[in-house]
C-alpha cells in the first residue's frame, strides 16, 4: 500500500495543533476547543484502526514502510514502519488521548487551548516513537515527548507541581543522554541507523555490555525500574488526571517497548549477561513497591506504586527471553495501559467532586455512587488479575515463563500477585464500603460522558481477558523474531 | 606586486567606514540604512563571487571555503544586528551614529582576523576588533556598571593581548617566521609560544578558566552590546582558533592537545556550574555561553571526522538562537529601564504569546532537546567527537547538558508556570519581533526541512 498512513498519523495531530494555535483564543469557548480537539483525536483513532485491518499478519518484518533521506551526509533517514509489536501500542495511544481530552472538559478551565495543543503534540510524538525504525528519529521522538509532558504537569498540576515536573524531566533526560551516546557509537560502527541492520551486527562483547547499560539507563528510568522509580509517584500525584492517564497508559510503555524493540535484538549476548540483575531489580520492584503501596494514604500515590510493581512483571517477562514471557509481558503492558489509565480516571472522578485524594476522606461511596463503584470494581479486579479480565492473562504467562528460569523468581512474582490483591482490595474497601461520611453525601454519580469512557475501557479489559488471541495473533510473529 | 583582488571584502568595509564617517557630518540618522544596504551588498557579493576573490592565492580550496563562509555569516549577522540596534539604543538615550562605526571597525577586525595567514596581521585584526568592543561595553557613560564593564574588559583584554604578543615573539624567536601556515620544525619554545597564543584566544572566546570577565561584562554593558559580544566577534575568534588548531596540527602536539582538552572539559563544567545560581539573565547567558564554547571546542578538536561542517552548523545554529533570545530580551523593558532579573519574566505567557513561545523554543534548543535545531547541532558534534575517540569528553559534555537543562527549564518555568507579577512593557519593536519569530521558525523547522542550512554548510566543503 503506497498510502503514507504512518506519516499521516504523525502529522494529523501536529496540523490540528497548528490550526488551533492560529485561531484567536479570545473568541473560542473552552468547550469548542475541546470539541475540536476531540474531533481531531477521534479522527486519528479511526485512521489508526486502518493499521490492524491492512496489516498482513503472515509476513515478516515491517510494513507500511516509508523512506525519505533526511540528513544525506550523515546517513540519517526518515524511515518509518510498523510491525505487530508497535500496532497495539499505537492503537492504545490513539484510544487513550480522546479519553484524556474527554475527562478534562470540566476540570481544565484555564488555558484550555494550550492544553489541547500540548496533548495533540504529545500524541504525535508518541506515535512517532512507535513507528520509527531508524535510531536517530526514534531518539528524537523519544525525547520530544518530554516537552509537552513537562508543560502539562507544570501548568495544570497540583501544589507541588514544579518539583514533580523538574524531577520527571531531569531524571528522564539524564537517562536518555547516555542512550544518545550509545546511539552515536552504534551509528559510527554500523554506518547506519537502520534498526534491522543493527540487529544483524555483532559488537565486541565488552562494548556490547557498556552499550546495553547505556540503553538500560534510559529505558529503566522510563519503565520505571526499582532504583530509578522515584520520579513516578511525584509526577503522578502532581499531574492532572489526564496527565496521569497518558503517563501511566502510554509513556511508561515507551521504556518496555524500547527493551523489546532495541535492547533485545541489538545486544543478544548482553541481554543474557544482565538477566540476573534485571530479575533482581524487578523482584525488588514487585515486592518492595507493593508493600509501599499498601501503606499509602493518597490514592494516586498508591496506584502509582502499583504501576511500578506491574511494570516489574513486564521487565521480568521480557528478560526471560522466551516467547511466552515476552508475549505475557507485552500483554501485561497493554492491559496495564488500559487498567491503570482507568484507575487514574476513577481517582480523577472523585477528586473532581470532592477535591481530596486522601483515602481516609472517603468512606461508603457506594451508597451515593453505585455506578462508580461498579466500574471501580471491574478495574480493581482486572488490576488484581482476576481470570476473565485482561490483567490475568499477562501475569499468568509471565509467572509461567519464569518457572523455566528459576523457581525463586516464580516465588517472588507470585508474592507480588498476592500483595497486589491486598492493596487493591484494601483501597476498594476503604473507599466504597463502610459508613457513609456526611460530607460525601452530596456527591453526584457518574455523568453520561464518564459512563461512556468507562464502559469503553471496561469493555476492552473484559474483551482482552476473554479473547486474548486477538492480541496474540497480532504480536506472535513479530515477537518470535526478536527473540534470540 | 600584491594582488588587491583578495582584499575586496575588507576594502569594501573600509570604504563603508569612510562613507559613514563623511555621511555622519551631515545626516546622522541615515547611518543605519546606509550600512544595512552596504552589508546586503557585501553578502550578495560574497555569496556570488566569494571564491573568485581568493582564486589567485595559493590557499587550499578548504581554506578559501572557510574564509568565504565565515565572512558571509559575519556580514549577514551584521545586517541583523544593525537592523536591531536602533530602538534599544534610543530607549536608553544612547543612540549616536558612532555606535555603528564601532560595529564596522569590529567587523573589519574580524574579517582581517579570519583571513590572516600571519600572526602579526591576526594581532592587528584582533586588536581592531577588541578596541571597538571595549568602547561598546562602556557606551552607556552615565551608567556606573557600564563603565566598570568597559574598564574590566579593557584591562583584562590588554593583558591577554600581552600574552598574545609574547607568544608570537617566542614563536618568531624559535622559527624566524610569523607565518601560520607552513610552521614546522619547531621546538618546545614555540610550543610555549603557541600555548600563550592559545590562552589569549581562549580569553577572547571566554573559554574557562579564562572566562572571569564574561559575566561582569555581559551584565554591565548595554544589552545590545552584550548581544554583539556574544555573537559576531566571538564567532570570528573561534574561526581563527580553529584555523590555528588546524594549520599548526595541534592534534599532533601532545602538550598543546592536552591543554585544549582540559580547557574544553573545564568550560563545559564551569559553564553549567556557574549558571545554576544566577538570577540575572545576562549573567546566566554568559555562563551558558561558556558551556557552549566547551561544545564548540569539542567540535574544533574533532573536525577531522566530519569536516568543518559540523562545527559551522553548530556555530550557525548557536548564533541564530542567541540573536533570537536577545531580540526578545531587547523587546522587553521594565518601568525603570532595561529588564535584568530572571524573575521579572514571571508570567510572560499571559502577556505575550509570540515572545514566550519563541523563548521556549530557544531555551529547549539550547538545552539540546529534540526536535529543535540545537539538538541536531549537539548530535553532530558528539558524533564527530565519539568517532574521533573523545569518549570521556563526550560523556562530560552530555552530562553538562543535563545540568544545563535545569536552568533553561527554570526560565521556562518562570514564563509558563509562575503567575504574572509585574507586567513588562512591550517595546513593540517590529524589526525585533520579525527577527525573533524568524529565528524561532528556523530553529523549529530545521527538524522538518534541514536542507537549506545543511546545503549552505555542505556546498562550501566539497
Amino acid at each position: 500500500m503506497n498510502f503514507p498512513i504512518l506519516s499521516l498519523l504523525i502529522l494529523t495531530p501536529i496540523i490540528g495543533a497548528l490550526t488551533l494555535s492560529l485561531s484567536s483564543s479570545t473568541q473560542l469557548k473552552n468547550k469548542t476547543i475541546f470539541l475540536s480537539g476531540l474531533w481531531i483525536t477521534t479522527g486519528e483513532f479511526i485512521l489508526s484502526l486502518l493499521l490492524p485491518i491492512f496489516y498482513d499478519k503472515s509476513k515478516n518484518g515491517y510494513q507500511f514502510i516509508e523512506f525519505h533521506t533526511w540528513f544525506d551526509k550523515f546517513d540519517i533517514n526518515y524511515y518509518v514502519g510498523v510491525d505487530g509489536v508497535s500496532i497495539p501500542l499505537i492503537l492504545l495511544t490513539t484510544f487513550l488521548v480522546p479519553i484524556c481530552l474527554l475527562c478534562s472538559i470540566n476540570s481544565i478551565q484555564n488555558r484550555a487551548k494550550e492544553f489541547v495543543i500540548y496533548f495533540l503534540l504529545l500524541e504525535s510524538f508518541i506515535i512517532g516513537v512507535f513507528v520509527s525504525i531508524d535510531l536517530v528519529i526514534f531518539y528524537v521522538f523519544f525525547e520530544a515527548v518530554l516537552i509537552p509532558m513537562f508543560l502539562i504537569i507544570g501548568i495544570w498540576g497540583g501544589e507541588n507541581r514544579l518539583y514533580a515536573t523538574f524531577k520527571f524531566f531531569l531524571y528522564t533526560l539524564a537517562g536518555s543522554v547516555l542512550m544518545l551516546l550509545a546511539i552515536i557509537y552504534i551509528i559510527s560502527k554500523v554506518k547506519s541507523g537502520n534498526i534491522e541492520l543493527i540487529s544483524d551486527f555483532t559488537f565486541d562483547q565488552q562494548v556490547e555490555l557498556v552499550l546495553f547499560l547505556c540503553f538500560f539507563a534510559s529505558f529503566a528510568v522510563k519503565v520505571p525500574m526499582f532504583p530509578f522509580h522515584t520520579w513516578l509517584p511525584d509526577a503522578h500525584v502532581q499531574a492532572p488526571t489526564s496527565g496521569s492517564v497518558i503517563l501511566a497508559g502510554v509513556l511508561l510503555k515507551l521504556g518496555a517497548y524500547g527493551f523489546i524493540r532495541l535492547s533485545l535484538p541489538f545486544f543478544e549476548h548482553a541481554s543474557i549477561y544482565f538477566q540476573p540483575m534485571i530479575f533482581a531489580l524487578s523482584c525488588v520492584a514487585i515486592v518492595y513497591t507493593s508493600i509501599v503501596a499498601i501503606r499509602q494514604l493518597d490514592m494516586k500515590k498508591m496506584i502509582a506504586y502499583s504501576s511500578v510493581a506491574h511494570m516489574g512483571f513486564v521487565t521480568i517477562g521480557i528478560f526471560t527471553l522466551t516467547q511466552d514471557g515476552i508475549n505475557g509481558a507485552y500483554f501485561q503492558m497493554i492491559s496495564h495501559g488500559i487498567v491503570s489509565a482507568a484507575l487514574f480516571l476513577i481517582v480523577g472522578v472523585v477528586y473532581e467532586r470532592h477535591h481530596t485524594r486522601m483515602i481516609s476522606d472517603y468512606s461508603g461511596v457506594t451508597n451515593v455512587m453505585p455506578k462508580y463503584s461498579f466500574f471501580f470494581m471491574v478495574f480493581m479486579l482486572s488490576s488484581v488479575g482476576l481470570p476473565g479480565t485482561s490483567g490475568f492473562v499477562g501475569e499468568f504467562l509471565v509467572i509461567m515463563s519464569t518457572i523455566s528460569v528459576s523457581v525463586y523468581l516464580t516465588f517472588f512474582t507470585a508474592i507480588g500477585v498476592i500483595l497486589g490483591a491486598s492493596y487493591m482490595l484494601l483501597l476498594y474497601k476503604n473507599i466504597n464500603f463502610g459508613d457513609l461520611k456526611s460530607d460525601i453525601k452530596q456527591l453526584a454519580d457518574l455523568t453520561n460522558i464518564e459512563i461512556f469512557y468507562f464502559s469503553c475501557l471496561a469493555f476492552l479489559t473484559i474483551l482482552l481477558g476473554i479473547y486474548p488471541k486477538l492480541l496474540f495473533e497480532m504480536i506472535n510473529k513479530s515477537i518470535s523474531l526478536s527473540i534470540i | 606586486m600584491i594582488n588587491l583582488y583578495q582584499f575586496i571584502p575588507e576594502i569594501f568595509i573600509l570604504s563603508l567606514i569612510l562613507i559613514t564617517l563623511c555621511f555622519g557630518l551631515f545626516n546622522k540618522d541615515r547611518a543605519i540604512s546606509l550600512n544595512t544596504l552596504g552589508f546586503i551588498l557585501l553578502s550578495i557579493l560574497l555569496l556570488n563571487y566569494g571564491k573568485d576573490f581568493y582564486s589567485s592565492t595559493q590557499l587550499s580550496l578548504n581554506t578559501i571555503n572557510l574564509f568565504v563562509l565565515s565572512k558571509i555569516i559575519l556580514s549577514i549577522g551584521s545586517i541583523v544586528f544593525i537592523l536591531l540596534l536602533k530602538r534599544p539604543l534610543k530607549n536608553e538615550n544612547l543612540y549616536r551614529y558612532e555606535y555603528v562605526l564601532f560595529i564596522l571597525f569590529a567587523i573589519l577586525g574580524s574579517f582581517v582576523l579570519i583571513s590572516s595567514n600571519n600572526f602579526l596581521t591576526a594581532f592587528i585584526g584582533l586588536e581592531l576588533q577588541s578596541l571597538s568592543l571595549y568602547l561598546m561595553a562602556a557606551f552607556n557613560t552615565k551608567n556606573l556598571s557600564s563603565n566598570e564593564a568597559g574598564i574590566k574588559y579593557f584591562s583584562l583584554g590588554a593583558l591577554s593581548s600581552g600574552f598574545l604578543l609574547f607568544g608570537i615573539s617566542m614563536i618568531y624567536y624559535d622559527t624566524g617566521s610569523f607565518n601560520i601556515q607552513n610552521l614546522d620544525n619547531f621546538t618546545s619554545i614555540s610550543e610555549i609560544g603557541i600555548s600563550l597564543v592559545l590562552i589569549s584566544l581562549f580569553f577572547k572566546v571566554s573559554a574557562a578558566p579564562f572566562h572571569i570577565w564574561t559575566p561582569d561584562v555581559y551584565e554591565g554593558s548595554p544589552t545590545i552590546s552584550t548581544l554583539f559580544f556574544a555573537t559576531l566577534p566571538k564567532f570570528a575568534s573561534l574561526i581563527f582558533l580553529f584555523r590555528v588548531y588546524q594549520e599548526l596540527n595541534i592534534s599532533d602536539i601532545k602538550s598543546l592537545n592536552y591543554i585544549f582538552q582540559m580547557v574544553c572539559a573545564i568550560s563545559l563544567l564551569v559553564g553549567v556550574y556557574g549558571a545554576i545560581t544566577q538570577r540575572v539573565i545576562k549573567r546566566l547567558l554568559a555562563f551558558s555561553s561558556i558551556n557552549h564554547i566547551g561544545f564548540i571546542l569539542l567540535g574544533i578538536m574533532s573536525y577531522q571526522f566530519m569536516s568543518e561542517g559540523t562545527l559551522f552548523l553548530y556555530l550557525i545554529i548557536y548564533l541564530i538562537t542567541t540573536f533570537g533570545i536577545f531580540a526578545v530580551l531587547l523587546n522587553l523593558r521594565t518601568v525603570d529601564g532595561e529588564f535584568t532579573k530572571i524573575s521579572q519574566l514571571n508570567g510572560l505567557r499571559f502577556t505575550s504569546n509570540s515572545k514566550s513561545i519563541s523563548m521556549l523554543v530557544f531555551f529547549f534548543s539550547l538545552a539540546g532537546i529534540p526536535p529543535f535545531a540545537g539538538f541536531f547541532a549537539k548530535f553532530f558534534i558528539l558524533s564527530a567527537s565519539i568517532n574521533d575517540g573523545f569518549i570521556f569528553l563526550s560523556i562530560i559534555a552530555v552530562l553538562s547538558s543535563v545540568i544545563a537543562a535545569f536552568y533553561y527549564l527554570t526560565i521556562i518555568k518562570n514564563m509558563f508556570f509562575n503567575k504574572l507579577e509585574i507586567e513588562l512593557l512591550d517595546d513593540n519593536n517590529k524589526t525585533g519581533k520579525v527577527i525573533f519569530i524568524a529565528s524561532g521558525l528556523i530553529i523549529t523547522l530545521f527538524f522538518i526541512y534541514p536542507d537549506p542550512l545543511i546545503n549552505l554548510v555542505d556546498n562550501l566543503f566539497k
